[in-house]
């Protein structure tokens, strides 16, 4: 604990999640942040899935192996991956409580750089192998 | 880590401030809890463009499994409610961004903009599968 020596209250009243973590305008920026990063690269996003609607297994290989398809992919996916965990994160403090807050905790961590690093392999094997 | 609620000395009860339950239900109170599920919904939702990324990545075999399975009548309803909330929850956030910059949030306008995001999430949506069923 950085500034356990300024601040009156205990250690473990942080651990609890209870009153300010101090870290709240921090999570709220990066937020805000990855939100507006989101809309270009949802649009984008939304764009590449209409090209490759009516494609079939050859055609869609050959668009994700564009560079553009494929780094629009890997930000929409790191990038809303981020914003998820974030916002997960305030529902799960919100309503879940006890030691199931911190099971729901550590699986949303785990999903999200379990399924990030599985989508920006699927992507980089597309373009690469 | 230590137990971090002791079960041996209950919490003692503290009052509580009026909530959700005694408040009539307001646009801009679902609006509020439909941004958070509309998120939700997108984080289950991710898992579907995983498969897809994954099995395009895998063979023309992994790939035909997912081709089935999102055109049929399931899985182009899972994927209309994906594009769904995808929109809504974009919307509310630039909602919220209208907010912080200090605008909107006065009686009429705050309802307004609950509207609009409502119909542009629908809207969005509506012209987004449009195009993908007109372009071939």
């Amino acid at each position: 604990m950085a500034n356990t020596g300024k601040s009156l209250r205990t250690p473990l009243s942080r651990v609890r999640y209870l009153g300010s973590a101090r870290v709240g305008a921090e999570e709220n920026w990066l937020q805000h942040v990855t939100s507006v990063a989101l809309i270009p690269l949802t649009i984008a996003f939304a764009w590449l899935v209409l090209t490759l609607l009516h494609k079939d297994y050859n055609g869609v290989r050959a668009e994700l192996g564009r560079p553009l398809p494929a780094i629009v992919l890997v930000l929409f996916v790191l990038v809303g991956l981020y914003h998820m965990q974030i916002g997960l994160r305030a529902i799960i403090l919100d309503y879940v409580h006890g030691h199931a807050r911190e099971w729901a905790l550590m699986i949303t961590a785990f999903f999200a750089a379990a399924v990030g690093l599985a989508c920006v392999y699927a992507v980089l094997r597309i373009g690469f192998v | 880590m230590a137990s971090t609620e002791s079960t041996s000395t209950p919490p003692p009860a503290r009052p509580l401030s009026p909530h959700l339950g005694i408040y009539r239900l307001t646009l801009t109170m679902v609006m509020s809890g439909a941004h958070r599920i509309t998120g939700m919904g997108l984080s289950v939702g991710v898992l579907l463009l995983a498969w897809f990324l994954i099995a395009a990545s895998i063979d023309a075999t992994a790939f035909s499994y997912f081709s089935a399975f999102i055109q049929s009548f399931i899985g182009r309803l899972v994927l209309f409610g994906f594009t769904w909330s995808l929109f809504h929850h974009m919307l509310g956030g630039v909602r919220h961004f209208i907010w912080d910059a200090g605008y909107g949030l006065e009686h009429p306008e705050r309802e307004q903009l609950a509207q609009a995001t409502l119909i542009g999430g629908f809207a969005l949506t509506l012209i987004v599968w449009a195009v993908g069923y007109a372009v071939r």
